[in-house]
């Protein structure tokens, strides 16, 4: 069994693929209405994961609210924030993204199928996803400052467009 | 040393997870995730708790998935090297506390069409509320009771959704012997109707868990049925649901039926928002197995609808569901204002209430309704500019410590004081100052933290939490003058990041999602890893 585990660890190790899509998992809009991630490509997409007790998740979505509408004349792009709050939090999450539903597309992933299936591990984590639905580019944490890699990133693969 | 020398492996194989093989268009994509929570025990003459003989404990998650097309398949290892103190997983398998544990609990495969879908392996899913099915993995809590066996999903257009599934629930280390399994049914009215300022529907669930525990049916079979009522429209919110429960022989021997309501209403216009939800509990502990203990062993899930804080000192007490009887609820507003002319400038307020009393005067000694909780506590936040940021918080918590049974609160006043600067576009510095205010249990307690941020790579942080308790009115002195201190950092480079961290802490309670675990106090050092690719 330890060489087993050892032996996937080594897999692990050496094995990554680059270009990951977006997996075909269907989560809630805020409207209450079930969609599925695929559907939202075409655009360059920021994908921010998130959740009420996350600190660093709120202060980087509310930094790129702050930033969006200057980031928005450089490239044509939306903004996805995923709640991960489940069944406890998920009105009080809806509540807080009351804030920001105009400039970002809201999706609740109460039971973190999308989470999983994206594998990420802690909040906050942050993606850039090109028109096709491929992951360029994914960020674990968050630190005042670092959401320009996001939109350098956005910049790059609307350019190459 | 052969434990300490896998978890090395397992954070170096973290850390170089960067080669790159291309499976080409039509070979699929290969992607996953790895964790791993390393703790290192020291003996600590100030506490009360000493350290587990391996002086070590080690949690690590590696999670493997393939998707091709429509096709995805995935499989998680779990090590525990041992299991981290206070992890219920490290009572469970070899029957010893510092066993040795490698897991390959779960497999999956699924087949995901446009209108329906069929997973066989590991499920997670929840219906409803999760007030009678909920299946998920938490892994601050140690915790996932992912089912067995096989799901299918059907959609009809945007009107009917259908989901059922069957199989054995994980309790730790293990599968029960006994079944669960369900079904639940969406109808979009609003769709079906042609409503289309809003949206509408109609649910229903049927979950039972069958386990041989006694020599009828009726003692072996529990069934549980939910009914639902989802509404919005131009910013309002109406749920609903009820929940009825059938007789289970697993809290007790005569057996017990339960039901539970839930309501919620919400409001949201521009800057302002305001939710209130409202529960009731009876007899609704619903265990995967008579045989087994622990946060992991429920087939429901059971939150604690209260605000969840991420402040040291207003997290010290949290509320911890009564699930046997309960009634209450919570409230929220928000508004938040930005300035036109500055987006960087912004108001955001927030009050919350919540309040829980028992449900049935027989839960308590006094024979009346007794106060479980409640919490007024409301923030402000303010961005000044660019650069600088404050947040305050009050909170008053009242709880009791003996779940209703004697007519006896105890009552804490916390204020926070949040400020961040940002120095430039990569350097940053945080303070928290916080302070308890209490003439019970242990008194009075400061806290504080400083954290410094080097993005997008460092963050480093010290924090301190001090019970210098307080001398009653009767003379009487409470309190530790315990220190509970913390000094760490951690860095990150896309999707790995590393922390590493030094401490004493304090025995109390880990909430994740409004489930509790008591994890006891210990002084060590902390080194964690999570990557993905």
């Amino acid at each position: 069994m330890k060489k087993l585990f050892c032996l996937i660890l080594a897999l692990v190790a050496v094995i990554s693929v680059s270009a990951q899509q977006l997996p075909d998992v269907k989560v809630e809009n805020i409207d209450g209405k079930e969609l599925s991630v695929r559907e939202l490509t075409g655009k360059p997409l920021i994908i921010c994961y998130w959740s009420i007790t996350c600190k660093p998740c709120i202060q980087e979505l509310m930094t790129i609210l702050d930033q969006i509408e200057d980031w928005k004349a450089e490239a044509d792009f939306e903004v996805i924030a995923v709640s991960v709050d489940d069944a406890r939090l998920k009105a009080t999450a809806k509540a807080k993204a009351n804030v920001f539903k105009d400039s970002f597309i809201c999706l609740f992933d109460a039971n973190q199928a999308l989470k999983r299936a994206m594998n990420v591990s802690l909040t906050p984590q942050s993606f850039v996803v090109d028109s096709k639905g491929n992951i360029v580019y994914s960020h674990t944490g968050y630190t005042p400052g670092s959401e320009q890699e996001l939109i350098d990133k956005v910049i790059k693969i609307y350019k190459k467009k | 040393m052969k434990r300490l020398l896998i978890s090395v492996v397992a954070i170096l194989a973290a850390l170089t997870a960067s080669a790159q093989i291309s499976l080409g268009e039509k070979g699929g994509v290969i992607s996953g995730s790895i964790e791993s929570n390393n703790i290192v025990y020291f003996n600590d003459k100030a506490l009360s708790t000493p350290a587990p003989d391996t002086h070590f404990g080690s949690n690590d998650y590696i999670k493997v998935d393939y998707a091709i097309d429509r096709f995805s398949a995935g499989i998680q290892v779990e090590t525990y090297l041992p299991a981290l103190q206070g992890y219920e997983i490290g009572n469970y398998g070899l029957g010893k506390m510092h066993d040795f544990k490698v897991l390959i609990p779960q497999v999956y495969a699924q087949w995901q069409d446009k209108s329906y879908s069929v997973t066989v392996g590991n499920i997670f899913d929840q219906f409803g509320n999760g007030l009678i099915f909920r299946t998920f993995e938490d892994r601050q809590l140690g915790f996932n009771n992912g089912m067995l066996g096989l799901r299918a999903t059907a959609n009809i257009g945007d009107y009917v959704a259908i989901k059922a599934l069957y199989g054995r629930p994980r309790l730790y280390t293990s599968y029960k012997t006994g079944w669960a399994g369900g079904a639940d049914l969406s109808l979009s009215l609003g769709d079906m109707f042609g409503f289309k300022q809003g949206a509408l529907f109609v649910e229903g669930s049927y979950t039972n868990r069958y386990e041989k525990i006694g020599a009828t049916t009726a003692q072996n079979l529990l069934n549980m049925y939910s009914a639902r009522v989802n509404f919005d429209m131009a910013g309002f919110t109406l749920r609903g649901e009820y929940v009825g429960k059938g007789k289970d022989f697993t809290t007790s021997t005569e057996g017990h039926k339960g039901q539970a309501v839930y309501g919620e209403v919400g409001y949201a216009n521009g800057g302002f928002s305001f939710t209130a939800m409202g529960r009731m509990l009876d007899r609704m502990v619903t265990p995967l197995t008579i045989d087994g203990a622990g946060t992991g062993n429920t087939l429901n899930y059971l939150p604690a609808l209260t605000r969840q804080y991420t402040y040291m000192l207003a997290n010290l007490n949290p509320y911890q569901v009564n699930a046997e009887g309960e009634l209450g609820g919570q409230a929220d507003f928000y508004y938040s204002y930005r300035s036109k002319s500055n987006r960087y400038r912004y108001w955001n307020f927030h009050l919350n209430y919540s309040t829980y009393y028992t449900l049935r005067k027989s839960q308590a000694k006094s024979g009346n309704h007794e106060l479980l909780w409640q919490d007024i506590n409301f923030d402000v936040e303010r961005q000044w500019s660019k650069k600088l940021k404050t947040t305050f918080l009050y909170s008053f918590q009242e709880w009791n410590p003996y779940h209703g049974y004697h007519h006896r609160t105890y009552v804490s006043n916390i204020f926070v004081a949040d400020v961040q600067y940002k120095f430039d576009r990569k350097k940053s510095l945080r303070v928290e100052a916080q302070y308890m205010l209490s003439g019970e249990y242990e008194g009075d307690w400061v806290a504080g933290l400083v954290e410094f941020n080097l993005a997008p790579r460092w963050s480093f942080f010290v924090s301190d939490m001090y019970n210098h308790g307080r001398t009653d009115k009767n003379g009487i002195y409470k309190g530790t003058k315990k220190n509970y201190y913390s000094v760490g950092g951690s860095y990150t480079i896309k999707r790995t990041r590393i922390q590493l961290s030094y401490g004493r802490n304090r025995a109390g309670f880990i909430c994740s999602g409004g489930v509790c675990r008591y994890s006891p106090e210990y002084n060590g050092i902390n080194i964690a890893v999570t990557s993905s690719f």
